[in-house]
């Protein structure tokens, strides 16, 4: 795909050149650690339920570390189609549609580079839940698998959602919609899913839905790889089955995006 | 001989309303600098990016240097360098920068990209500034910049859409001695809009009046001059009165009125009738604001067959684009 590299660096730069995104992107996952994981300490109230109530996890922050790291794949995904429509109205994307390139390296640029910022955003957070006090505590251990495990399901899902939104770029000129599908969505993928409660602190209709939700796919498979370490063969069995989950959906938005994208994005 | 250009029976009509090109066809020789007029609004634009493969076209098609638009669209955009009339730099990256981009995404060998962005960056004067980020350039400085973007490439076939709106004369003079330059060198085909029309008269080898989508008329600016046969004579008078006894006048080959009170009439040679003229009004106790007389120009050209003047109301609006344009 000619064009995918330099594209990808321009969107990289601007991100960092520009103050308030870089130093966004750096403080939110802090946020989200220290406020989600500290400030709502669920564990408090469990006491000595806690690692029964919490799958296993010796306190919510160690919980809670799966549905972060998913969400910052979900959210930075969601946004990586608006910088599409920036340079629409900016006239910039003339510029790229005149030139002799696949087109749909234009808009996988901006996933690619959403995939450079979330690899950011993981290492400080992980930094910080690490250093910070009552953080994060890996009992058990952790292998290069569930390190690939865990990055490949936060990847997977900022392709899911990147994807989509992308498709919904390559066509509209208006950010607000954009947002408003955002808003709309953002809220249910989080709260209808197992990134921050398990399944037992739900009423059972909602545990039902975040079955299928592939926010909950993701937040588990790395949830119990930092939890257990070393998987028994039924956990290892589920983790697959969620990885595979989010593997058929990525391919499947992926290969959409290519085609609508190289087909008809236009000015 | 070979044709740059073939254009036939393109429309393109905007969601489904505005017909914004309508029915166009075109032939444009190689090495030929080619001039489309028409007001705000005629579709030059809309005409330029469809054939940049920006736009898709409603219907019809177009062969530029023999690839076919609608299937050959890779090749066609590897070989056109575009000036378009919006401007498409990133305003986050230093001029060079942008201009290392748009050679990267023409895979230019880097070092030779290096060597030519040097020269394009001296050509407008950008040099010292090349560095700063373009969003902190000024008007014109970033109209320049927009230039040579389209020239990195070192294209075949060149659009330049309204590519001296807002540039002072010196960049402009620069910019049409560099561009004569490589099209000598290089044989390429050059399509441009503009509303300067001593620009077109003085660069065009052939020019087309485009008006409501539609090309009016086609030729060389001598051709066209020549068609309006004589010259023309404007008086601004003060009544209907005046107006009416101006319409009997019978040495005039065709007498128009125009706004505000203006009669526009056409005379075979304006040195023989301009004395017979100056006697009937006296004689008709006529007493003109003012009187006009021009030998065929673009301008009267396009009057002609447009009814209007490409530059009514054009002071304002160029103001107005170029400080949106920044
Ligand atoms: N994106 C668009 N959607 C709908 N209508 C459009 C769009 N772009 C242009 N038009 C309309 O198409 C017509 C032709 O516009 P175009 O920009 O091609 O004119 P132009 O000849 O380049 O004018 P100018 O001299 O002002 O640059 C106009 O009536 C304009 O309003
Ligand atoms: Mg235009």
């Amino acid at each position: 795909m000619g064009g995918l590299i330099p594209l990808t660096v321009r969107d990289l730069k601007r991100w960092y050149r520009n103050p308030v995104s870089a130093v966004v992107g750096v403080i939110q996952p802090i946020f989200w650690i220290v406020l989600f994981g500290s400030a709502f300490d669920i564990a408090k109230f469990a006491g000595a339920n806690t690692s029964a109530i919490f799958e296993g996890a010796p306190d919510y922050i160690t919980y809670l570390m799966g549905g972060i790291l998913t969400i910052i794949g979900l959210f930075t995904g969601m946004f990586s189609g608006i910088n599409i429509i920036w340079d629409r109205r900016l006239g910039i994307l003339q510029r790229f549609l005149m030139a002799p390139i696949n087109r749909a390296s234009i808009v996988f640029s901006r996933i690619l580079s959403s995939v450079v910022r979330i690899f950011i955003q993981v290492a400080i957070l992980f930094g910080i839940a690490f250093v910070m006090p009552n953080g994060l505590k890996i009992v058990n251990g952790i292998s290069i698998l569930d390190v690939v495990i865990l990055i490949s399901a936060v990847l997977m899902i900022s392709f899911i959602f990147s994807s989509l939104f992308s498709i919904i770029a390559v066509r509209t000129t208006k950010m607000e919609t954009v947002f408003g599908i955002v808003n709309l969505i953002n809220l249910p993928l989080m709260f209808a899913s197992y990134a921050m409660f398990p399944p037992d602190l739900m009423a059972t209709w909602l545990s039902n839905v975040a079955k299928y939700n592939p926010v909950s796919w993701s937040s588990q498979s790395i949830r119990m790889v930092l939890i257990h370490g070393s998987l028994t063969s039924s956990e290892a069995h589920t983790v697959l089955i969620y990885m595979l989950g989010l593997l058929a959906l990525s391919v499947f938005m992926l290969v959409m995006t290519y085609i609508v994208s190289n087909k008809e994005i236009r000015e | 001989m070979d044709n740059s250009i073939e254009i036939e029976n393109l429309t393109k009509i905007y969601s489904g309303r505005v017909t914004a090109v309508d029915n166009v066809s075109l032939k444009i020789g190689r090495g030929m600098i080619y001039g489309l007029l028409g007001q705000n609004g005629a579709g030059k634009s809309t005409l330029i990016k469809i054939l940049t493969g920006v736009l898709k076209s409603t219907s019809g098609t177009a062969r530029i240097a023999g690839n076919d638009l609608n299937k050959d669209s890779l090749k066609i955009r590897r070989i056109t360098g575009v000036v378009p009339q919006d401007l498409t730099t990133d305003g986050d990256l230093s001029g060079r920068e942008n201009l290392k981009l748009v050679a990267e995404l023409y895979d230019i060998p880097k070092k030779e990209a290096e060597e030519r962005i040097e020269v394009l960056l001296k050509m407008v004067d950008l040099y010292d500034v090349r560095n700063r980020h373009a969003s902190a350039y000024s008007g014109g400085m970033r109209k320049r910049l927009e230039l040579v973007c389209g020239l990195v490439n070192t294209p075949e076939v060149l659009f330049l859409d309204e590519p001296t709106l807002g540039l002072d004369v010196t960049t402009r003079e620069n910019l049409w001695s560099y561009i004569r330059s490589i099209q000598k060198e290089f044989k390429i085909t050059i399509i441009l809009t503009t509303h300067y029309l001593d620009e077109v008269d003085s660069l065009a080898d052939e020019l087309s009046i485009i008006d409501h989508g539609k090309i009016i008329i086609s030729g060389t600016s001598e051709e066209l001059k020549k068609s309006l046969n004589g010259d023309i004579i404007t008086l601004k008078l003060k009544n209907d009165d005046e107006i009416n006894k101006i319409g009997e006048f019978k040495n005039a080959t065709e007498i128009k009125l125009m706004e505000n009170k203006e009669i526009r009439m056409k005379v075979s040679n304006s040195d023989e009738i301009l004395p017979v003229l100056m006697k009937y009004l006296s004689d008709n106790s006529i007493s003109p604001e003012s009187i006009n007389i021009r030998k065929p120009s673009l301008d009267e050209v396009f009057i002609e067959y447009t009814g209007r003047n490409i530059n009514a109301e054009q002071e304002n609006k160029d103001y107005a684009k170029f400080m949106r344009a920044r």
